[in-house]
Protein backbone atom coordinates (compact mmCIF):
# COMPACT_ATOMS: atom_id res chain seq x y z
CA UNK A 1 0.00 0.00 0.00
CA UNK A 2 1.27 3.70 -0.97
CA UNK A 3 3.09 4.80 2.26
CA UNK A 4 0.62 8.15 1.44
CA UNK A 5 -2.50 6.65 1.91
CA UNK A 6 -1.32 4.41 5.37
CA UNK A 7 -0.06 7.34 7.05
CA UNK A 8 -3.13 9.05 6.09
CA UNK A 9 -5.65 6.15 7.06
CA UNK A 10 -3.96 5.66 10.61
CA UNK A 11 -4.14 9.25 11.76
CA UNK A 12 -7.80 9.59 10.46
CA UNK A 13 -8.32 5.71 12.35
CA UNK A 14 -7.13 7.66 15.29
CA UNK A 15 -9.04 10.74 14.74
CA UNK A 16 -12.64 8.98 14.43
CA UNK A 17 -11.91 6.56 17.65
CA UNK A 18 -11.50 9.25 19.88
CA UNK A 19 -14.33 11.97 18.29
CA UNK A 20 -17.50 12.93 20.84
CA UNK A 21 -19.53 10.75 18.13
CA UNK A 22 -18.00 7.39 18.60
CA UNK A 23 -18.25 8.48 22.45
CA UNK A 24 -21.61 8.88 21.53
CA UNK A 25 -22.30 5.60 19.63
CA UNK A 26 -23.11 7.06 16.73
CA UNK A 27 -20.27 5.68 14.68
CA UNK A 28 -17.64 3.62 14.74
CA UNK A 29 -14.64 2.11 12.57
CA UNK A 30 -12.84 -0.57 13.03
CA UNK A 31 -9.85 -2.48 11.52
CA UNK A 32 -10.24 -5.78 9.55
CA UNK A 33 -6.56 -7.07 10.02
CA UNK A 34 -3.31 -5.07 10.34
CA UNK A 35 -3.06 -3.91 6.62
CA UNK A 36 -5.24 -0.57 6.96
CA UNK A 37 -6.44 -1.35 3.54
CA UNK A 38 -9.88 -2.78 4.53
CA UNK A 39 -12.34 -0.99 7.59
CA UNK A 40 -15.30 -1.96 9.49
CA UNK A 41 -18.08 1.06 9.81
CA UNK A 42 -21.00 1.26 11.30
CA UNK A 43 -23.43 4.04 11.79
CA UNK A 44 -26.63 4.72 14.30
CA UNK A 45 -29.85 4.83 12.49
CA UNK A 46 -30.33 8.74 13.16
CA UNK A 47 -33.39 9.50 15.45
CA UNK A 48 -36.80 10.27 13.79
CA UNK A 49 -36.15 8.46 10.69
CA UNK A 50 -37.11 4.14 9.53
CA UNK A 51 -33.48 3.57 10.22
CA UNK A 52 -33.95 4.52 14.29
CA UNK A 53 -32.40 2.15 16.76
CA UNK A 54 -30.55 0.08 14.05
CA UNK A 55 -26.88 -0.36 13.45
CA UNK A 56 -25.53 -0.30 10.37
CA UNK A 57 -22.34 -2.13 9.11
CA UNK A 58 -20.47 -0.84 6.52
CA UNK A 59 -17.50 -2.29 4.25
CA UNK A 60 -15.03 0.32 3.86
CA UNK A 61 -11.94 -0.23 1.25
CA UNK A 62 -9.07 1.90 1.27
CA UNK A 63 -7.45 2.46 -2.93
CA UNK A 64 -4.39 2.52 -2.69
CA UNK A 65 -4.19 6.33 -4.42
CA UNK A 66 -5.95 7.57 -0.94
CA UNK A 67 -6.79 9.94 -0.05
CA UNK A 68 -6.89 11.77 -3.98
CA UNK A 69 -9.70 8.74 -4.70
CA UNK A 70 -12.46 8.42 -2.02
CA UNK A 71 -12.74 4.90 -0.07
CA UNK A 72 -14.42 2.38 -1.49
CA UNK A 73 -17.91 2.04 0.63
CA UNK A 74 -20.89 -0.41 0.77
CA UNK A 75 -23.61 -1.22 3.15
CA UNK A 76 -23.36 -5.01 4.72
CA UNK A 77 -26.27 -5.06 6.80
CA UNK A 78 -29.24 -4.87 4.28
CA UNK A 79 -31.19 -1.50 4.48
CA UNK A 80 -33.93 -0.08 2.22
CA UNK A 81 -33.39 3.57 1.24
CA UNK A 82 -33.64 5.40 -2.43
CA UNK A 83 -30.04 5.99 -2.79
CA UNK A 84 -28.36 2.19 -1.21
CA UNK A 85 -28.98 -1.10 -3.36
CA UNK A 86 -31.32 -3.34 -1.18
CA UNK A 87 -29.27 -6.24 -3.34
CA UNK A 88 -25.75 -4.87 -3.29
CA UNK A 89 -25.41 -2.17 -0.43
CA UNK A 90 -23.96 0.37 -3.35
CA UNK A 91 -24.57 3.67 -2.22
CA UNK A 92 -25.44 6.77 -4.08
CA UNK A 93 -23.53 9.61 -2.92
CA UNK A 94 -21.50 12.11 -4.25
CA UNK A 95 -18.61 12.50 -1.93
CA UNK A 96 -17.90 8.92 -2.37
CA UNK A 97 -18.15 9.38 -5.96
CA UNK A 98 -16.67 12.75 -7.85
CA UNK A 99 -16.92 14.91 -5.21
CA UNK A 100 -14.65 13.46 -2.78
CA UNK A 101 -12.06 16.24 -1.57
CA UNK A 102 -8.74 14.95 -0.27
CA UNK A 103 -9.38 17.19 2.81
CA UNK A 104 -11.76 14.58 3.27
CA UNK A 105 -11.96 12.10 6.02
CA UNK A 106 -13.47 8.91 7.33
CA UNK A 107 -15.19 10.70 9.82
CA UNK A 108 -16.80 12.99 7.34
CA UNK A 109 -18.00 9.69 5.29
CA UNK A 110 -19.41 8.33 8.08
CA UNK A 111 -21.32 11.26 9.09
CA UNK A 112 -22.92 12.47 5.35
CA UNK A 113 -23.87 8.36 5.43
CA UNK A 114 -26.11 9.26 8.28
CA UNK A 115 -27.17 12.70 6.90
CA UNK A 116 -28.02 10.79 3.94
CA UNK A 117 -30.15 7.89 6.01
CA UNK A 118 -32.03 11.36 7.30
CA UNK A 119 -32.65 13.13 4.30
CA UNK A 120 -32.91 10.64 1.05
CA UNK A 121 -32.86 11.64 -2.79
CA UNK A 122 -34.98 9.99 -4.27
CA UNK A 123 -34.71 11.73 -7.63
CA UNK A 124 -30.97 10.31 -7.74
CA UNK A 125 -31.74 7.10 -6.85
CA UNK A 126 -29.76 3.98 -6.32
CA UNK A 127 -32.41 1.56 -6.43
CA UNK A 128 -34.94 2.26 -8.57
CA UNK A 129 -37.46 0.05 -7.06
CA UNK A 130 -37.37 1.88 -3.46
CA UNK A 131 -37.33 5.04 -4.98
CA UNK A 132 -40.53 4.68 -7.05
CA UNK A 133 -41.53 3.41 -3.28
CA UNK A 134 -40.58 6.57 -1.40
CA UNK A 135 -41.93 8.52 -4.17
CA UNK A 136 -45.73 7.21 -4.48
CA UNK A 137 -46.44 5.58 -1.13
CA UNK A 138 -44.05 7.25 1.58
CA UNK A 139 -46.44 5.30 3.61
CA UNK A 140 -45.67 1.87 2.61
CA UNK A 141 -41.53 2.50 2.19
CA UNK A 142 -41.59 4.03 5.66
CA UNK A 143 -43.13 0.76 7.18
CA UNK A 144 -40.60 -1.18 4.79
CA UNK A 145 -37.61 0.31 5.56
CA UNK A 146 -38.80 0.55 9.58
CA UNK A 147 -39.21 -3.60 9.06
CA UNK A 148 -36.04 -3.68 7.09
CA UNK A 149 -33.98 -1.78 10.15
CA UNK A 150 -35.86 -4.29 12.54
CA UNK A 151 -34.81 -7.55 10.74
CA UNK A 152 -31.54 -6.73 9.48
CA UNK A 153 -30.15 -4.10 11.77
CA UNK A 154 -31.68 -4.57 14.95
CA UNK A 155 -34.09 -1.74 15.36
CA UNK A 156 -36.51 -2.04 18.45
CA UNK A 157 -39.76 -1.36 16.21
CA UNK A 158 -41.62 -4.42 14.68
CA UNK A 159 -44.24 -4.09 11.98
CA UNK A 160 -46.34 -6.98 12.67
CA UNK A 161 -48.80 -6.75 9.62
CA UNK A 162 -45.70 -7.13 7.59
CA UNK A 163 -44.22 -9.85 9.49
CA UNK A 164 -47.54 -12.20 9.25
CA UNK A 165 -47.22 -11.62 5.72
CA UNK A 166 -43.99 -12.99 5.43
CA UNK A 167 -44.85 -15.94 7.47
CA UNK A 168 -47.35 -16.23 5.04
CA UNK A 169 -45.75 -16.74 2.04
CA UNK A 170 -43.00 -18.84 4.29
CA UNK A 171 -45.36 -21.51 4.76
CA UNK A 172 -46.30 -21.31 1.07
CA UNK A 173 -43.10 -22.58 1.15
CA UNK A 174 -41.22 -19.89 -0.34
CA UNK A 175 -37.70 -18.71 0.97
CA UNK A 176 -37.78 -16.34 3.50
CA UNK A 177 -35.43 -13.68 1.80
CA UNK A 178 -36.69 -13.78 -1.26
CA UNK A 179 -40.28 -13.92 0.01
CA UNK A 180 -39.59 -10.30 2.11
CA UNK A 181 -38.18 -8.97 -0.86
CA UNK A 182 -41.04 -9.53 -3.31
CA UNK A 183 -43.31 -8.48 -0.65
CA UNK A 184 -41.33 -4.88 -0.22
CA UNK A 185 -40.81 -4.60 -4.10
CA UNK A 186 -44.64 -4.83 -5.11
CA UNK A 187 -46.12 -2.57 -1.96
CA UNK A 188 -47.27 -5.73 0.54
CA UNK A 189 -49.66 -7.12 -2.36
CA UNK A 190 -49.25 -10.93 -1.04
CA UNK A 191 -50.77 -11.67 -4.39
CA UNK A 192 -48.66 -9.70 -6.82
CA UNK A 193 -45.80 -10.79 -4.35
CA UNK A 194 -46.63 -14.82 -5.00
CA UNK A 195 -46.96 -14.20 -8.84
CA UNK A 196 -43.15 -12.42 -8.71
CA UNK A 197 -41.96 -15.53 -7.19
CA UNK A 198 -43.82 -17.69 -9.01
CA UNK A 199 -42.78 -16.17 -12.79
CA UNK B 1 -30.00 14.68 13.96
CA UNK B 2 -27.72 17.98 14.22
CA UNK B 3 -28.10 18.48 18.07
CA UNK B 4 -27.72 14.78 18.57
CA UNK B 5 -24.77 15.00 16.92
CA UNK B 6 -23.12 17.83 19.27
CA UNK B 7 -21.22 19.90 17.16
CA UNK B 8 -21.16 18.83 13.21
CA UNK B 9 -18.57 19.65 11.25
CA UNK B 10 -19.51 22.57 9.05
CA UNK B 11 -17.34 20.64 6.47
CA UNK B 12 -20.24 18.09 5.62
CA UNK B 13 -20.51 18.45 2.63
CA UNK B 14 -24.31 19.20 1.07
CA UNK B 15 -25.39 15.43 0.12
CA UNK B 16 -26.31 15.23 -3.31
CA UNK B 17 -26.98 11.69 -4.23
CA UNK B 18 -25.84 10.80 -8.49
CA UNK B 19 -28.14 9.79 -10.93
CA UNK B 20 -28.45 6.67 -12.66
CA UNK B 21 -31.38 6.32 -15.98
CA UNK B 22 -34.48 7.22 -14.18
CA UNK B 23 -37.04 4.33 -14.60
CA UNK B 24 -39.43 6.56 -16.47
CA UNK B 25 -36.69 7.39 -19.26
CA UNK B 26 -35.74 3.86 -18.72
CA UNK B 27 -39.27 2.73 -20.21
CA UNK B 28 -38.98 5.27 -23.00
CA UNK B 29 -36.11 3.80 -24.43
CA UNK B 30 -37.10 0.15 -24.13
CA UNK B 31 -34.43 0.09 -21.34
CA UNK B 32 -34.14 -3.10 -18.89
CA UNK B 33 -33.24 -1.64 -15.72
CA UNK B 34 -31.13 -3.89 -13.66
CA UNK B 35 -30.66 -3.04 -10.16
CA UNK B 36 -27.90 -5.36 -9.84
CA UNK B 37 -26.01 -3.68 -11.98
CA UNK B 38 -23.94 -0.39 -10.96
CA UNK B 39 -24.10 1.78 -13.88
CA UNK B 40 -22.04 4.69 -11.94
CA UNK B 41 -19.47 1.88 -11.79
CA UNK B 42 -19.71 0.95 -15.16
CA UNK B 43 -19.12 4.88 -16.39
CA UNK B 44 -16.46 4.99 -13.81
CA UNK B 45 -14.67 1.87 -15.11
CA UNK B 46 -14.87 3.85 -18.67
CA UNK B 47 -13.23 7.28 -16.96
CA UNK B 48 -10.26 5.02 -15.52
CA UNK B 49 -9.56 4.08 -18.53
CA UNK B 50 -9.06 6.99 -20.65
CA UNK B 51 -7.03 8.23 -16.98
CA UNK B 52 -5.02 5.60 -17.28
CA UNK B 53 -4.15 6.01 -20.71
CA UNK B 54 -2.65 9.91 -19.97
CA UNK B 55 -0.99 8.38 -17.15
CA UNK B 56 1.08 6.22 -19.50
CA UNK B 57 1.98 8.99 -22.25
CA UNK B 58 1.95 12.18 -20.30
CA UNK B 59 4.01 13.73 -17.52
CA UNK B 60 2.75 15.09 -14.74
CA UNK B 61 5.32 18.85 -15.39
CA UNK B 62 7.28 17.81 -18.80
CA UNK B 63 9.88 18.53 -20.39
CA UNK B 64 10.32 22.34 -22.24
CA UNK B 65 9.39 21.71 -26.28
CA UNK B 66 9.82 24.43 -28.92
CA UNK B 67 6.89 25.74 -30.80
CA UNK B 68 8.13 24.02 -33.40
CA UNK B 69 7.43 20.44 -31.62
CA UNK B 70 3.82 22.01 -30.49
CA UNK B 71 3.04 22.76 -34.43
CA UNK B 72 3.76 19.34 -35.05
CA UNK B 73 0.36 18.61 -32.75
CA UNK B 74 -1.99 20.65 -35.64
CA UNK B 75 -2.74 19.32 -38.66
CA UNK B 76 -1.77 20.96 -41.81
CA UNK B 77 -4.58 22.91 -42.61
CA UNK B 78 -5.91 23.72 -39.40
CA UNK B 79 -4.40 27.38 -40.20
CA UNK B 80 -6.04 29.02 -37.35
CA UNK B 81 -3.71 27.23 -34.84
CA UNK B 82 -0.62 27.20 -36.34
CA UNK B 83 -1.17 31.16 -37.06
CA UNK B 84 -1.73 31.29 -33.39
CA UNK B 85 1.52 29.72 -32.72
CA UNK B 86 3.43 31.65 -34.88
CA UNK B 87 2.47 34.50 -32.96
CA UNK B 88 3.62 33.27 -29.66
CA UNK B 89 6.62 31.96 -31.24
CA UNK B 90 7.19 35.67 -31.41
CA UNK B 91 6.92 36.36 -28.35
CA UNK B 92 7.72 33.18 -26.27
CA UNK B 93 10.75 31.09 -26.29
CA UNK B 94 9.33 27.42 -25.24
CA UNK B 95 6.34 25.81 -23.79
CA UNK B 96 6.28 22.82 -20.57
CA UNK B 97 3.91 20.80 -21.19
CA UNK B 98 1.77 19.30 -18.25
CA UNK B 99 -0.52 16.44 -18.09
CA UNK B 100 -3.86 16.72 -18.58
CA UNK B 101 -5.80 15.62 -15.54
CA UNK B 102 -7.90 18.18 -15.06
CA UNK B 103 -5.24 19.23 -12.31
CA UNK B 104 -2.83 20.98 -14.96
CA UNK B 105 -3.96 24.92 -13.52
CA UNK B 106 -3.18 23.91 -10.24
CA UNK B 107 0.75 22.39 -11.48
CA UNK B 108 1.74 24.71 -13.84
CA UNK B 109 0.81 27.69 -11.31
CA UNK B 110 3.04 25.77 -9.01
CA UNK B 111 5.68 24.70 -10.79
CA UNK B 112 6.43 27.81 -12.57
CA UNK B 113 5.56 29.90 -9.64
CA UNK B 114 8.26 28.17 -7.59
CA UNK B 115 10.69 27.38 -10.52
CA UNK B 116 10.01 31.28 -10.58
CA UNK B 117 11.81 31.56 -7.14
CA UNK B 118 14.33 29.56 -7.48
CA UNK B 119 15.96 32.11 -9.64
CA UNK B 120 14.20 35.37 -8.41
CA UNK B 121 13.88 35.40 -4.68
CA UNK B 122 12.02 39.22 -4.09
CA UNK B 123 8.94 37.36 -3.33
CA UNK B 124 10.13 34.43 -1.39
CA UNK B 125 9.06 36.34 2.61
CA UNK B 126 6.10 37.67 1.45
CA UNK B 127 5.13 34.20 -0.51
CA UNK B 128 6.02 31.96 2.70
CA UNK B 129 4.33 34.29 4.95
CA UNK B 130 1.21 34.80 2.86
CA UNK B 131 1.38 30.14 2.74
CA UNK B 132 1.58 30.57 6.20
CA UNK B 133 -1.53 32.61 7.59
CA UNK B 134 -3.67 30.24 5.08
CA UNK B 135 -3.89 27.61 7.65
CA UNK B 136 -5.75 29.88 9.88
CA UNK B 137 -7.88 30.77 7.24
CA UNK B 138 -8.76 27.12 5.95
CA UNK B 139 -9.26 25.73 9.48
CA UNK B 140 -11.22 28.23 10.06
CA UNK B 141 -13.85 27.81 7.56
CA UNK B 142 -14.46 23.98 8.90
CA UNK B 143 -12.21 21.83 7.03
CA UNK B 144 -10.68 18.65 9.34
CA UNK B 145 -7.55 20.54 11.24
CA UNK B 146 -5.03 17.41 10.93
CA UNK B 147 -6.05 16.68 7.11
CA UNK B 148 -5.53 20.37 6.76
CA UNK B 149 -2.43 20.69 8.38
CA UNK B 150 -0.99 17.59 6.58
CA UNK B 151 -1.47 19.30 3.08
CA UNK B 152 -0.41 22.70 4.56
CA UNK B 153 3.21 21.31 6.05
CA UNK B 154 3.65 19.57 3.31
CA UNK B 155 3.12 22.63 1.09
CA UNK B 156 5.19 24.20 3.05
CA UNK B 157 7.99 21.66 2.91
CA UNK B 158 8.41 22.06 -0.49
CA UNK B 159 8.34 25.97 -0.78
CA UNK B 160 10.92 25.98 1.96
CA UNK B 161 12.92 23.40 0.05
CA UNK B 162 12.97 25.63 -3.13
CA UNK B 163 14.03 28.54 -0.83
CA UNK B 164 16.44 26.51 0.56
CA UNK B 165 18.09 26.36 -3.35
CA UNK B 166 16.88 23.05 -4.48
CA UNK B 167 18.00 21.91 -7.56
CA UNK B 168 16.10 22.65 -10.61
CA UNK B 169 15.68 18.60 -11.27
CA UNK B 170 15.00 18.26 -7.69
CA UNK B 171 11.99 20.55 -8.26
CA UNK B 172 11.25 18.74 -11.51
CA UNK B 173 10.91 15.53 -9.55
CA UNK B 174 9.25 16.48 -7.13
CA UNK B 175 6.02 17.67 -9.19
CA UNK B 176 6.40 13.99 -10.61
CA UNK B 177 6.39 12.75 -7.42
CA UNK B 178 2.90 11.54 -7.83
CA UNK B 179 1.67 11.59 -3.66
CA UNK B 180 3.55 15.05 -3.46
CA UNK B 181 2.54 16.68 -6.72
CA UNK B 182 -0.57 15.68 -5.59
CA UNK B 183 -0.65 17.43 -2.31
CA UNK B 184 0.56 20.47 -3.82
CA UNK B 185 -2.55 20.35 -6.09
CA UNK B 186 -4.49 19.88 -2.93
CA UNK B 187 -3.56 22.58 -0.90
CA UNK B 188 -3.96 25.27 -4.11
CA UNK B 189 -7.23 24.17 -4.10
CA UNK B 190 -7.91 24.50 -0.73
CA UNK B 191 -6.66 28.01 -0.97
CA UNK B 192 -8.67 29.10 -3.68
CA UNK B 193 -12.15 27.14 -1.84
CA UNK B 194 -10.92 29.39 1.12
CA UNK B 195 -10.92 32.23 -0.77
CA UNK B 196 -14.00 31.93 -2.56
CA UNK B 197 -15.81 31.09 0.45
CA UNK B 198 -14.13 34.07 2.42
CA UNK B 199 -14.69 36.81 -0.39
CA UNK B 200 -18.40 34.58 -0.87
CA UNK B 201 -20.48 37.82 -1.52
CA UNK B 202 -18.41 38.74 -4.43
CA UNK B 203 -18.12 35.32 -6.14
CA UNK B 204 -21.44 34.68 -6.16
CA UNK B 205 -22.37 36.87 -8.86
CA UNK B 206 -20.04 34.62 -11.42
CA UNK B 207 -21.25 31.19 -10.16
CA UNK B 208 -23.30 29.58 -12.73
CA UNK B 209 -26.21 27.82 -12.05
CA UNK B 210 -28.23 28.07 -8.83
CA UNK B 211 -25.63 26.68 -6.38
CA UNK B 212 -24.21 28.83 -3.28
CA UNK B 213 -20.45 29.65 -3.19
CA UNK B 214 -20.02 26.83 -0.90
CA UNK B 215 -21.48 24.08 -3.27
CA UNK B 216 -19.73 24.87 -5.79
CA UNK B 217 -16.38 24.98 -4.20
CA UNK B 218 -17.63 21.39 -3.08
CA UNK B 219 -18.26 20.52 -6.33
CA UNK B 220 -16.40 22.11 -9.17
CA UNK B 221 -13.00 23.12 -6.74
CA UNK B 222 -12.24 20.92 -3.58
CA UNK B 223 -12.23 17.12 -6.00
CA UNK B 224 -9.27 16.80 -7.62
CA UNK B 225 -9.71 16.95 -11.22
CA UNK B 226 -12.15 19.30 -12.02
CA UNK B 227 -11.22 21.99 -14.43
CA UNK B 228 -10.46 25.53 -13.66
CA UNK B 229 -12.12 28.69 -14.78
CA UNK B 230 -11.57 32.56 -14.64
CA UNK B 231 -12.60 32.17 -11.25
CA UNK B 232 -10.57 29.96 -9.85
CA UNK B 233 -7.62 31.95 -11.41
CA UNK B 234 -9.40 34.71 -10.06
CA UNK B 235 -9.23 33.12 -6.47
CA UNK B 236 -5.60 31.68 -6.40
CA UNK B 237 -4.07 34.56 -7.59
CA UNK B 238 -5.94 37.05 -5.59
CA UNK B 239 -5.42 34.93 -2.68
CA UNK B 240 -1.52 33.93 -2.97
CA UNK B 241 -0.80 37.57 -4.34
CA UNK B 242 0.70 36.21 -7.70
CA UNK B 243 0.48 38.05 -10.91
CA UNK B 244 0.21 35.88 -14.12
CA UNK B 245 -0.88 35.98 -17.89
CA UNK B 246 -2.64 33.43 -19.66
CA UNK B 247 -2.88 33.24 -23.07
CA UNK B 248 -5.57 31.86 -24.70
CA UNK B 249 -5.51 30.05 -27.85
CA UNK B 250 -8.64 28.59 -28.99
CA UNK B 251 -10.36 28.56 -32.57
CA UNK B 252 -11.66 31.92 -32.42
CA UNK B 253 -10.27 33.32 -36.09
CA UNK B 254 -8.66 36.36 -34.70
CA UNK B 255 -4.45 35.15 -35.93
CA UNK B 256 -3.30 36.05 -32.72
CA UNK B 257 -3.73 34.79 -28.96
CA UNK B 258 -5.60 36.86 -26.61
CA UNK B 259 -4.05 37.11 -23.30
CA UNK B 260 -5.56 37.75 -19.81
CA UNK B 261 -3.63 39.19 -17.10
CA UNK B 262 -4.69 38.14 -13.25
CA UNK B 263 -5.11 41.12 -11.56
CA UNK B 264 -5.89 42.78 -14.38
CA UNK B 265 -3.77 45.58 -13.83
CA UNK B 266 -0.48 43.39 -12.81
CA UNK B 267 3.02 42.89 -14.07
CA UNK B 268 2.73 39.07 -14.64
CA UNK B 269 5.44 36.95 -12.92
CA UNK B 270 4.43 33.79 -14.81
CA UNK B 271 2.56 33.11 -18.23
CA UNK B 272 0.03 30.26 -18.72
CA UNK B 273 -0.90 28.98 -22.26
CA UNK B 274 -4.19 27.69 -22.06
CA UNK B 275 -6.00 25.72 -24.88
CA UNK B 276 -9.34 24.49 -24.94
CA UNK B 277 -9.77 22.73 -21.07
CA UNK B 278 -5.89 22.49 -20.37
CA UNK B 279 -2.88 25.01 -19.30
CA UNK B 280 0.98 24.63 -20.06
CA UNK B 281 3.98 27.34 -19.21
CA UNK B 282 4.79 29.57 -21.39
CA UNK B 283 8.76 30.93 -21.20
CA UNK B 284 9.52 34.32 -22.62
CA UNK B 285 13.29 34.84 -24.07
CA UNK B 286 13.72 36.78 -20.57
CA UNK B 287 12.97 33.98 -18.25
CA UNK B 288 14.98 31.69 -20.33
CA UNK B 289 18.27 33.93 -19.89
CA UNK B 290 17.33 34.45 -15.91
CA UNK B 291 17.22 30.64 -15.70
CA UNK B 292 20.40 30.16 -17.31
CA UNK B 293 22.15 32.81 -15.27
CA UNK B 294 20.72 32.36 -11.99
CA UNK B 295 19.10 28.41 -11.48
CA UNK B 296 21.52 26.30 -8.68
CA UNK B 297 23.22 23.78 -10.37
Amino acid sequence: MANIAEQRIKREFKEVVKSEEVAKCHIKVELVDDSYRELRGEIAGPPDTPYEGGNFLLEIKIPETYPFNPPKVKFLTKIWHPNISSVTGAICLDILRDQWAAAMTLRTVLLSLQALLSAAEPDDPQDAVVAKQYKENPKIFQQTARHWTNIFAGGPLREKDLESKVTQLIGMGFDQNKARIALSTYNWNVEQATEYLLS
Amino acid sequence: MTSQLGKAPRQLPVIRACSIPRIEMAEELDFQYDPEKNYDEETLAQQKEIEREIVDTQQLVGERVSFDRLIREYAQEDEIYREKIEHLKNLYSCVRKTRGDGNCFYRAFGFAYLEKLLVDRTDVERFKDVVSKSLKVLVGLGFPQFTIEDFHETFLDIVNKVTNHCTHQELIDTFNDQGLSDYIVVYLRLIVSGHLQQEAEFFANFIEGDRTVKEFCNQEVEPMGKESDHIHLKALTDALGVCIRVEYMDRVDTHTCNHINFPEDSKPTIVLLYRPGHYDILYSNADMILFQRNLPK
